[in-house]
C-alpha cells in the first residue's frame, strides 16, 4: 500500500511535467495569453508535486529505518535500546526533520516569489502586448488543452480521492494542483474558443482572472508562512505541508469549502473550532445566507446616489426616461433600469496646441525661448516684410519657399454640458469630437491671419472669435455643450526662432536709444546755442549802452571843459598834459638825456636788442 | 419554513434574472442591434427597448453604436498643386447606416476593422484632393482665399462615393481638417526664413536708429548755428545802434575842435603809453626841462 502512494506521487509528477511541457509548447504555438498563465500554474504544480513526492520518499525511508531498528532491537531483546540514543543513529529521520525544518519553509518562500512574480509580470505583459491568438491554430490548440484538462482531471480526481486518508496528506498538494490545473486548462480552452467565436477580449480577461488567482495564491502563501511562525506545535500531531494550498484545494474541490475552512481553523487554533455552535450555525445556513446576500445585492441596484455636479440619464430597457438630479433615487433594479452619469455642472477643460508637462508646470517664468509645454507648431499666413518685397516682381522664383510661418499657441478651452441628452446620444465620444472641432477652428483661423497681427493687436479679438466659432461648431453638431472660455494664453513663434523675435525687440530698443541720445544731444546743442546767442546779444546791448553813455558823458565833460579851456588855454593844456604824463608813463622805462655836458662823448648802441624771452622760443620748421 | 420560503423567493428571482438574460436583450437609445439566427441576420432593431430572442447558440445579438463615431487619420505628407509638401490630418465623423450590412462586411461588426478600411480610403482621397490645391488654398493671409470648406467637401464626397460603391453600411456625417504641418526639413527652412526676416527687421531698426540720430544731430547743429547767427546779427545791429546814438554827441565837440583834438591826442597818448614801453627824453621835454637849471657832470677843478 505504501509503495502505491509513492508510485502514485511519481505518476502525478511525471504527468505534471509532461503536461506542463506540452501546454507550454501549445501556448507558444497558438499565442494564447491565458495559456501562458496556465503554463505558470502547471509549472507551480510540477514543483509542488515533486516536493510532495520527495517528502513522501523521506518519510518512507524513515519508516523503513524505524522498522529495521525495531527488528534489530527485538532480535537482541532491547526494545527501548535506541529510544534515548542520539539522533545521528537515525539518519533517515534526521534527514526528514532537516527537510521539514529548512527546505519546506524555503520552498514556501520560493513558491510565494514565483506566484507573486508570475502574477505581476504577466499582468504587466498582457497590458502591453498586442499579440492575439493565431486563428488558424485555434482549433488544434483548443483540442489539445481539452485533452490536457481531461487527463489532469482523471488523474487529479483519483489522487484527491485517495489522498483524503490521513497518511496520504503529502499526495494532496500535488493532486489538488493537478485537479485545479484541469480546470485552468479547461478555461484556457474556453478562452481560445471565445476568441474563435468572435470575442477577442475573452482571452485577455481570462488571463487577467488567472493573474488574480496567482496573486491570491501568493497572498495565501505569505499568510501561511507568517502563521506558521505562531502555529501551536502539538506533539505527535502531523503538520500540514506549507505548500499545500487551501485555495488550490478549494479550487479543485469547491464542495469542500466548509470542510476546508473548518480544517484551517482547527489547524490554526489548535482546537475544534468547527464544533462550536457558531460554526455549526454558519455551516447549516450558509446557502440561505448566500442567497440572501445575493438578494440584497440585487435590490441594492435599485438605489442610486447622484453626486453634486452630476446628472444621470435614466434608461428603462434602454429607452431614456428621464434625467436624475443630484441626490438619492429609487429605480427599478438591474437589469430593467440603468443610469449613466455625466458631470454636467463641472467645468471641463481640454487644451489645443499643447500638452501640459508636469515638470514645467512649476516654472515661475514662461519665456518664448524656453520650452514650457509639449508644443505643436501651427501653419500661419505670413505677409512678407516691406523690405523683403522688393526685387524683380516679374519672376515668380524669388520666393519659392512656402509663404507661411509657424506659430505655437496654447489654447485652453473650458466647457460645460448643458444638454445631457444631446451629449449622451448624438456622438459616441463627444469630448473627443469637441476637441477635434476646436482644433479645426484654430487651424483654420490661424491659416487665414497674419503672424504679426495675431500676435499683437488682434490677439483678444482672435480669442473671442475662436470661442464663437467653436460654440457654433458645437451647436451644429448638437453636442449639448456650452463653451465658457477660450484663452489665447500663449501665442508666440516656435522656440527655435523665438530668440530672433526677441532680438528684434532689442534692436527696436537700441534704435530708440540712439534716437533718444541724439535728441538729448540736440537739446544740449540747441540750449547752448541759445545761451550763446543770448550772451552775444546781451554783450552787444551792454556795449551799445556803454558806447552811448560814454559818448554822452564825454560830451558833457567836454562841454564843461570848454569853459576852462577858454579861460586859460595854455595853462589848461599844460595842466592836462602834466596830469596825464605821470599816470601814462608810470609803467614805462624812461631814459632822460641831459646834453648840457658837451665834453663827454655819449655812445648809443642803437642795435636792436632781442628780448630775452624771445631767445627761449623754440622754432620748428613749418611745412 | 421561513428559510425555505426565502430560498424559494431568492431562487425565483435569480431564475427570472437568468431567464431575462437568456431570452431578453436590451437596445439602448444609442445602439442598433442585429439578431442572427444560426449565423444569418434575421432582424435589425434601432429603437430603444427590450426585445425577446432565443438563447445562444440559436440566436446571437450584435450591438453597434449608432451614434456618430469620430476618428482621426494619420498626420501624412502630400504634395500640393504647387509642389510643396504638406502634412495634413483630418477627423471624420461616421455612423453605421446599415447595421446588417456592417455586420456582413466586417467580421463580427468590428469597428476597428471598419476604421482601418475607412482610413485607407481617407488617405487615398486626401492625397488626391490635396494635390489639386495650391498651398495658398490652405494658408493665406486673406481668409477669403482659403478653401478649407471646399477641400473638406471634396475629400468627404470622394470617401462617401467609395463607401456607397462598396456598400459597407457606413455613412460619413462630417469631415474636417484638423492639423496642418510641414515636414521636419521644410520646417527648418521655414525657421531659417523667419530668422532672416527678423534679421532684416533688426538691421532696419539698427540703421534707422543711426540715421535718425544723425538727422537729429544735424538738425540740432543747424538750429544752433542759425540761432547763433541770428544772435550775432542782432548784436552787430545793437552795437551799430549804440554807435549811431553815440555819434549824436559829435556836434558838441565841434564847438571847440582845438580842445577836442587836444583831448583826443592826450587820450591817445595816454592809451598808447599804457603798454610796456621805453621812453627817451632830453632835457627839453617837460617836465624834464626842469633838469636844465641843474649842473651835471661838471668836471671838478
Amino acid at each position: 500500500m505504501e509503495r502505491n502512494i509513492q508510485k502514485n506521487g511519481l505518476v502525478n509528477l511525471v504527468a505534471a511535467v509532461l503536461i506542463f511541457i506540452a501546454a507550454f509548447v501549445v501556448t507558444y504555438y497558438v499565442n494564447s495569453l491565458a495559456g501562458q498563465a496556465c503554463s505558470i500554474f502547471l509549472g507551480l504544480g510540477v514543483l509542488v508535486t515533486f516536493t510532495g513526492w520527495f517528502q513522501m520518499r523521506l518519510e518512507e525511508n524513515e519508516r523503513l529505518e524505524k522498522l529495521e531498528v525495531e527488528e534489530f532491537a527485538r532480535a537482541r531483546g532491547e526494545t527501548a535500546l535506541f529510544e534515548a540514543r542520539d539522533a545521528e543513529a537515525f539518519p533517515a529521520q534526521r534527514a526528514r526533520e532537516q527537510f521539514e525544518k529548512y527546505f519546506v519553509p524555503g520552498f514556501g518562500v520560493l513558491l510565494f516569489l514565483l506566484e507573486a512574480g508570475g502574477a505581476y509580470l504577466l499582468w504587466r505583459w498582457i497590458a502591453k502586448t498586442t499579440d492575439g491568438i493565431v486563428p488558424d491554430r485555434a482549433m488544434p490548440s483548443l483540442s489539445l488543452f481539452g485533452i490536457f484538462a481531461l487527463l489532469l482531471f482523471l488523474l487529479g480526481r483519483f489522487s484527491v480521492t485517495i489522498a483524503r486518508l490521513e497518511n496520504f496528506r503529502l499526495l494532496r498538494p500535488g493532486a489538488s494542483f493537478l485537479l485545479a490545473g484541469a480546470y485552468v486548462c479547461f478555461f484556457t480552452a474556453l478562452g481560445i474558443a471565445g476568441v474563435k467565436a468572435g470575442f477577442p477580449r475573452v482571452d485577455f480577461w481570462l488571463t487577467r482572472a488567472l493573474c488574480a488567482l496567482l496573486g491570491l495564491m501568493a497572498a495565501e502563501m505569505l499568510v501561511t508562512l507568517l502563521l506558521e511562525i505562531y502555529r501551536p506545535r502539538v506533539k505527535g500531531r502531523v503538520a500540514r505541508p506549507i505548500y499545500d494550498s487551501r485555495l488550490v484545494g478549494l479550487l479543485a474541490q469547491p464542495e469542500s469549502l466548509v470542510t476546508t475552512a473548518a480544517q484551517a481553523l482547527d489547524y490554526q487554533f489548535g482546537f475544534k473550532v468547527s464544533e462550536t455552535w457558531f460554526f455549526q450555525l454558519l455551516q447549516k445556513n450558509l446557502p440561505v445566507l448566500l442567497m440572501a446576500q445575493l438578494l440584497v445585492l440585487f435590490l441594492s441596484t435599485g438605489v442610486v446616489f447622484i453626486d453634486a455636479g452630476q446628472q444621470a440619464v435614466l434608461e428603462r430597457f434602454g429607452r431614456p426616461v428621464g434625467v436624475l438630479q443630484p441626490g438619492a433615487h429609487l429605480i427599478v433594479p438591474w437589469p430593467v433600469d440603468k443610469i449613466y452619469r455625466y458631470r454636467t455642472d463641472q467645468i471641463q477643460t481640454f487644451d489645443v496646441g499643447f500638452t501640459p508637462e508636469a515638470q514645467n508646470a512649476q516654472a515661475g517664468i514662461i519665456l518664448w525661448s524656453v520650452t514650457h509645454t509639449r508644443e505643436q507648431n501651427f501653419l500661419i499666413g505670413n505677409r512678407r516684410p516691406a523690405l523683403v518685397q522688393g526685387g524683380n516682381t516679374d519672376t515668380n522664383d524669388t520666393f519659392k519657399a512656402p509663404p507661411v510661418s509657424l506659430i505655437t499657441v496654447s489654447i485652453p478651452v473650458q466647457f460645460q454640458i448643458t444638454n445631457v441628452f444631446d451629449w449622451a446620444y448624438q456622438n459616441a465620444d463627444p469630448t473627443n469630437l469637441l476637441q477635434d472641432l476646436a482644433a479645426r477652428k484654430v487651424v483654420q483661423y490661424l491659416a487665414g491671419v497674419d503672424l504679426n497681427d495675431v500676435m499683437s493687436s488682434n490677439r483678444q479679438a482672435a480669442a473671442l472669435e475662436l470661442g464663437a466659432q467653436i460654440q457654433a461648431a458645437a451647436n451644429e453638431h448638437r453636442l449639448g455643450a456650452r463653451i465658457i472660455f477660450v484663452g489665447l494664453q500663449d501665442i508666440h513663434p516656435p522656440v527655435a526662432v523665438a530668440g530672433n523675435y526677441e532680438n528684434v525687440v532689442g534692436a527696436e530698443q537700441t534704435k530708440l536709444a540712439k534716437i533718444l541720445d541724439a535728441q538729448a544731444e540736440a537739446i544740449r546743442t540747441n540750449a547752448l546755442a541759445g545761451a550763446q546767442a543770448f550772451t552775444d546779444v546781451a554783450r552787444a546791448q551792454a556795449a551799445q549802452q556803454q558806447i552811448e553813455l560814454s559818448a554822452f558823458a564825454g560830451a558833457a565833460l567836454f562841454t564843461n571843459r570848454i569853459a576852462a579851456y577858454e579861460a586859460a588855454p595854455s595853462v589848461y593844456r599844460q595842466r592836462a598834459y602834466f596830469q596825464m604824463f605821470p599816470e601814462a608813463t608810470a609803467n614805462a622805462r624812461k631814459y632822460i638825456l641831459l646834453v648840457k655836458n658837451t665834453k663827454d662823448v655819449i655812445i648809443f648802441d642803437l642795435e636792436d636788442k632781442i628780448r630775452e624771452d624771445l631767445l627761449n622760443l623754440n622754432v620748428t620748421n613749418s611745412p | 419554513m421561513n428559510r425555505n420560503l426565502l430560498t424559494i423567493i431568492v431562487g425565483a428571482v435569480l431564475v427570472v434574472i437568468f431567464a431575462l438574460l437568456l431570452f431578453v436583450f436590451q437596445v439602448r437609445q444609442s445602439e442598433v442591434a442585429v439578431v442572427t439566427t444560426f449565423g444569418k441576420p434575421t432582424g435589425t432593431y434601432n429603437q430603444p427597448g427590450a426585445y425577446v430572442k432565443w438563447p445562444w447558440p440559436i440566436q446571437k445579438v450584435y450591438k453597434f453604436d449608432q451614434r456618430i463615431q469620430d476618428f482621426q487619420d494619420k498626420f501624412s505628407e502630400n504634395y500640393t498643386a504647387d509642389s510643396i509638401t504638406l502634412l495634413t490630418s483630418v477627423y471624420v465623423g461616421w455612423k453605421i447606416s446599415d447595421a446588417g450590412q456592417f455586420l456582413r462586411e466586417f467580421t463580427g461588426g468590428s469597428v476597428p476593422a471598419a476604421q482601418t478600411m475607412l482610413e485607407s480610403m481617407l488617405r487615398s482621397a486626401k492625397s488626391a484632393v490635396v494635390g489639386k490645391h495650391p498651398l495658398s488654398d490652405f494658408v493665406n493671409t486673406d481668409p477669403q482665399k482659403l478653401q478649407f470648406k471646399q477641400i473638406e467637401n471634396e475629400i468627404e464626397s470622394t470617401v462617401q462615393d467609395e463607401l456607397l460603391t462598396n456598400n459597407c453600411g457606413i455613412h460619413i456625417e462630417f469631415l474636417g481638417l484638423k492639423q496642418l504641418g510641414l515636414p521636419e526639413s521644410v520646417t527648418q527652412t521655414v525657421f531659417d526664413r523667419m530668422k532672416s526676416e527678423r534679421q532684416v527687421l533688426i538691421s532696419r531698426a539698427q540703421y534707422e536708429g543711426e540715421a535718425e540720430a544723425q538727422k537729429i544731430r544735424a538738425n540740432a547743429d543747424r538750429e544752433a548755428n542759425e540761432t547763433l547767427a541770428n544772435a550775432r546779427a542782432q548784436a552787430t545791429r545793437i552795437q551799430g545802434e549804440g554807435e549811431a546814438e553815440a555819434a549824436k554827441t559829435l556836434p558838441v565837440f565841434q564847438e571847440n575842435p582845438e580842445l577836442a583834438n587836444f583831448l583826443l591826442r592826450v587820450n591817445a597818448l595816454q592809451q598808447s603809453l599804457n603798454q610796456k614801453s621805453t621812453l627817451i627824453f632830453d632835457q627839453r621835454t617837460p617836465p624834464f626841462d626842469l633838469f636844465g637849471g641843474i649842473s651835471t657832470n661838471t668836471p671838478g677843478r
